[in-house]
């Protein structure tokens, strides 16, 4: 064992001091390498972190939310169905939910309106987003001319303006009162837009959905399972599509590694040919070769990780985030929490070192065997 | 499809290991037919070359099927989200029936490809390269049941689409599932236990035998074999519930996972270490004689018999451990 | 002792250009003692050290090694001997390894390293201990006094210097046959001279030696003891016991 062990280390030292002899050659291939690893951490690292994010988001959603359909499409809910509701064995809790959308023609954005018993929010005064605050310059105290559905001109006072920090979820929101949504909506008294429903066991969820379901046919229950499901797969789907893109740099730069481990120099084909001369053998040469590849992969895989982590967390991931987060016309601004596993190291790895180690094997095992006989007419 | 990264990494690696696999099956067959150690001859040269660049490959595909397994099943964990009803896994793989299959083969060919290197490395001590044929023969068994592998896979993660109702853990290995991980959580735990502690007496006792006296290799290969069998049923069965605390949670990948301290990779490495050593000496068994070799297998085969025993012993105390201090009593 | 019989050796077999470089030469080489393969470029010298050394395989023929020391494992019960035809590589390697030490005609030292370097990349693939082998490396530089010159790089030494340096090189691993091909040709008749006395010097500590070469300072010197004529990849000659 031990006679392994000083084998392997002798040939790695022979193994450093040969790549630090051909700079040029190795520092080129590890710059493109580390490219590559960076351009795949970047993209697992970001697409993680937000669906993390969006779990976490939902987290505090409500268990299932009941919406009513008309002929397809979402309709408002009947008061009526709070009280039916609530008599269904399991359910703790309904409650009714007032929100839109308020389409806003000066920059073309569309602000989520939510009513909300905070006590900031008084009739007349609003809170709102970040993104909200952005997009029309406002601060605390401004007055704002909100355009009702009758034509009618609703002023509101902003009463305060979310922090940065919850831009995830309530940048482009606005919280009202009950009243003031009333008149800006023109909604109808004795409807909601949607009910939250809390149930005592989570397990029970999708039988008092179907209950739901059989008292009111035109009824539409949605799990908050169903919803997290629905985001991962965008995310997934997005961050895969990424992927797929980034695909055929992978590509060229496997053709680029073979390319380059194929094409030794008449340098480096000398030096095996006295290496196998002198004593080498074949398996020590492949040894010299494979750990050749492992020094470049693992300082490749290490460092592009390093970097990406860095771009992702700190910089917010300015190459990618256009194409993962979405189209709006509102961006929220946020900063990712980091999220780095070992599970996003092993795919990186997988999509990385393995792949390269693949195009690589065949040049280093050629390399490898090299007849010494014809070292000896060099 | 889902085009979740871990997935395509692992298509990604279904096709290197294939596609590397063939290429080693295809020298593989050459060498069959034309090898000739007596000749001097260029060919022969050439496809004693080819030798070194086959135990490369295979060395590099037992390592990528070992990290694809678990990678495997940790993507199907990861999934388990996407499906209704699916509370880990197991849920995830019950999503078509191309997921179990998967799972199983790879294990089988994990196990294949370790037995495989066991062989190749006695040929190579033998200077006469005595086991050639056989192991390429062998190889030639391997390849398809790689390529196998990955159509399988490609076909489960084919036919994976988020929000498919699936049975969760509870259903599938509950005890009232007619389905095949139902039955042996359905397994009384009483005779399982018993079982499984006579298996690993026994693989010990010939172990120990056979390490001591040189004899006995079949019996101790064939019990090794049998316990590992024994040992993956019985943590269905009933290792499982002293891990999770729950006298009704028999599923087998939730000890992968962070909260039970990633116990299941240590449980399975030592499971499948043994697993593939004990099967090795089984292998090794009718070239004891062989010319070349008489020096070299017995004491190949007393060191895989010293990892066989090991592993074993490492596996029943962590399982024992658990059962001694675990909250839960099984009745 | 180094035996040889029937060996040949035939490139391109079947192809056009088919070319016998060795044909049906059998010979023995005495343990302890020098023998030179005369012959001009192109009579097989190269691919008959090459064959003898462990680094090629005759395409018929076969070589026996007898008094082999080392515990090979494919030896008969009882004998000294050893084929070494139809060995595969690794275990020539280990033959090659522990038996024989070469001298190349271009000296074959790598460039960019050390002379030091260079003198122990033979004994870094054994497995032995980094501290063990660099102590003899750095005793064999002074035994041939180029220990001054060890972490110098090899392209700064003169002919003479790479001859010792090549010459350590083929000792580092205490084989008992070294093998030289041409080993002055890059030399003047001085330093040729020199090489002869090394080469009666390592004769005295018990080597075997095998020379290649055409130059008259080689075949002619007095410390020789056996002279094989090779023409054609055939054996002319030889004087001197066989």
């Amino acid at each position: 064992m031990n006679r392994s062990i000083e084998r392997h280390l002798n040939i790695l030292d022979f193994t450093l001091a040969s790549l630090l002899r051909r700079k040029g050659k190795n520092g080129s291939l590890l710059a493109v390498y580390l490219l590559v690893v960076f351009l795949l951490a970047s993209l697992q690292f970001y697409v993680t972190a937000l669906k993390r994010e969006a779990s976490a988001i939902l987290d505090d959603a409500p268990d299932l939310v009941v919406q009513r359909l008309m002929a397809g499409r979402q309709d408002l809910v009947p008061a009526a169905f709070v009280g039916e509701i609530s008599r269904i064995r399991g359910v703790t809790r309904v409650k009714p939910r007032w929100w839109g959308y308020y389409y806003d023609s000066v920059n073309g954005a569309n602000y989520t309106v939510l009513v909300s018993d905070d006590p900031a929010v008084t009739p007349g005064r609003v809170a709102v987003g970040a993104g909200v605050a952005r997009a029309r310059n406002l601060a605390v105290g401004d007055l704002v001319p909100l355009v009702s559905y009758d034509k009618k001109p609703l002023m509101v006072e902003i009463a305060s303006i979310f922090p940065h920090r919850s831009d995830l979820v309530a940048a482009d929101m606005i919280l009202m009162t009950a009243q003031d949504f009333h008149l800006l909506f023109n909604f109808p008294d004795g409807q909601a837009t949607d009910l939250a429903v809390s149930v005592r066991n989570p397990k029970e969820l999708p039988t008092v959905a179907a209950k739901i379901v059989a008292l009111h046919p035109d009824a539409r229950p949605i799990l908050k399972s169903e919803m997290l499901r629905t985001y991962q797969s965008i995310f997934d789907w997005r961050g895969g599509m990424t992927l797929m893109v980034l695909a055929s740099a992978l590509l060229s730069f496997i053709i680029f590694a073979w390319d380059r481990a194929t094409g030794l120099s008449a340098e480096e084909r000398r030096e095996i040919g006295i290496l196998k001369s002198i004593g080498w053998e074949t398996s020590d040469v492949l040894l010299l070769k494979l750990w050749e590849g492992t020094v470049i992969s693992l300082t490749a895989y290490l460092l592009g990780t390093v970097l990406a982590y860095g771009h992702v967390f700190f910089l917010s991931a300015p190459l990618f985030a256009q194409a993962l987060k979405g189209w709006s016309v509102i961006y929220p601004r946020f900063q990712l929490v980091p999220v780095v596993d070992i599970y996003q190291l092993a795919v990186l790895f997988f999509l990385t070192v393995v792949p390269y180690t693949t195009a690589t094997v065949v040049p280093c095992w050629r390399a490898a065997t090299t007849d010494p006989d014809a070292a000896m007419r060099i | 499809m889902i085009l979740h990264p871990a997935v395509l990494a692992l298509l990604l690696i279904a096709l290197l290991v294939s596609g590397m696999g063939s290429y080693a099956g295809y020298y593989g067959l050459r060498i069959q037919r034309f090898w000739n150690p007596a000749s001097g001859s260029e060919l022969q040269l050439e496809l004693e070359r080819k030798t070194y660049l086959i135990s490369t490959i295979m060395n590099g595909i037992l390592v990528f099927e070992l990290m694809s397994l678990f990678l495997f099943v940790f993507t199907a964990e990861d999934l388990h989200t996407l499906f209704a009803g699916a509370m880990c896994a197991a849920g995830s793989l019950a999503v078509n029936p191309f997921g179990y299959p998967t799972l199983l083969l790879k294990i089988v060919n994990f196990l294949f490809a370790g037995v495989w290197l066991i062989i190749n490395h006695v040929d190579n001590r033998g200077y006469d390269y005595p086991l050639i044929k056989i192991k390429y023969k062998l190889l030639n068994l391997l390849v398809p049941l790689l390529v196998l592998e990955s159509v399988l896979l490609f076909a489960y993660f084919a036919g994976v689409k988020p929000d498919i109702i699936t049975s969760c853990c509870g259903s599938l290995f509950g005890q009232n599932s007619g389905s095949f991980s139902g039955d042996l959580a359905a397994l009384p735990h009483r005779p399982m236990q018993a079982a499984f502690f006579s298996s690993m007496v026994v693989t010990a006792i010939s172990g120990i035998f056979y390490y001591l006296k040189g004899r006995g290799g079949y019996l101790f290969s064939a019990a090794s074999v049998t316990t590992f069998i024994i040992s993956a049923a019985s943590i269905l069965s009933f290792i499982c519930l002293y891990f999770y605390e729950l006298p009704s949670h028999h599923c087998p990948f939730c000890l992968l996972q962070k909260e039970y301290g990633y116990i299941g990779y240590v449980l399975y490495a030592a499971l499948f270490g043994g697993a593939v050593a004990g099967g090795g000496i089984g292998v090794l068994m009718p070239f004891r004689q062989v010319c070349s070799l008489v020096q070299v297998v017995p004491a190949i085969q007393r060191r895989l018999a010293v990892v066989t025993l090991a592993c074993y012993l490492l596996f029943t105390l962590m399982v024992v451990w658990k059962m001694v201090i675990s909250t839960l009593t099984l009745g | 002792m180094i035996e040889l019989s029937g060996i040949t050796k035939t490139f391109n077999s079947g192809q056009p250009n088919q070319f016998t470089a060795v044909n049906n030469v059998s010979f023995a080489i005495e343990p302890q003692r020098i023998t030179v393969l005369k012959g001009p470029s192109g009579s097989g010298k190269t691919s008959l050290l090459a064959i003898i050394g462990c680094m090629a395989r005759p395409t018929t023929g076969r070589i026996f090694l007898h008094g082999v020391a080392a515990a090979l494992p494919f030896r008969a019960e009882g004998s000294d001997s050893v084929e070494i035809t139809g060995l595969p590589e690794r275990f020539l390697n280990e033959i090659r390894r522990s038996t024989f030490g070469f001298i190349f005609q271009q000296f074959n030292l790598v460039k960019g390293i050390s002379v030091l370097e260079n003198v122990m990349l033979p004994a870094y693939p054994t497995g032995e201990a980094r501290t063990d082998f660099r102590a003899r490396a750095v005793k064999l530089l002074e035994q041939f006094d180029i220990a001054r010159h060890a972490g110098q790089r090899t392209e700064l030494l003169s002919g003479g210097e790479l001859q010792r340096v090549a010459i350590v090189r083929a000792l580092i691993n205490n084989p008992s046959i070294i093998i030289a091909d041409e080993p002055t040709a890059h030399l003047d008749s001085r330093l040729s001279h020199d090489f002869m006395s090394i080469v009666d010097q390592l004769k005295g500590e018990g080597k075997t030696l095998l020379i290649a070469s055409h130059d008259p300072v080689v075949c002619d010197s007095a410390v020789v003891d056996t002279l094989v004529d090779l023409r054609d990849g055939a054996v002319v000659q030889s004087r001197g016991p066989l």
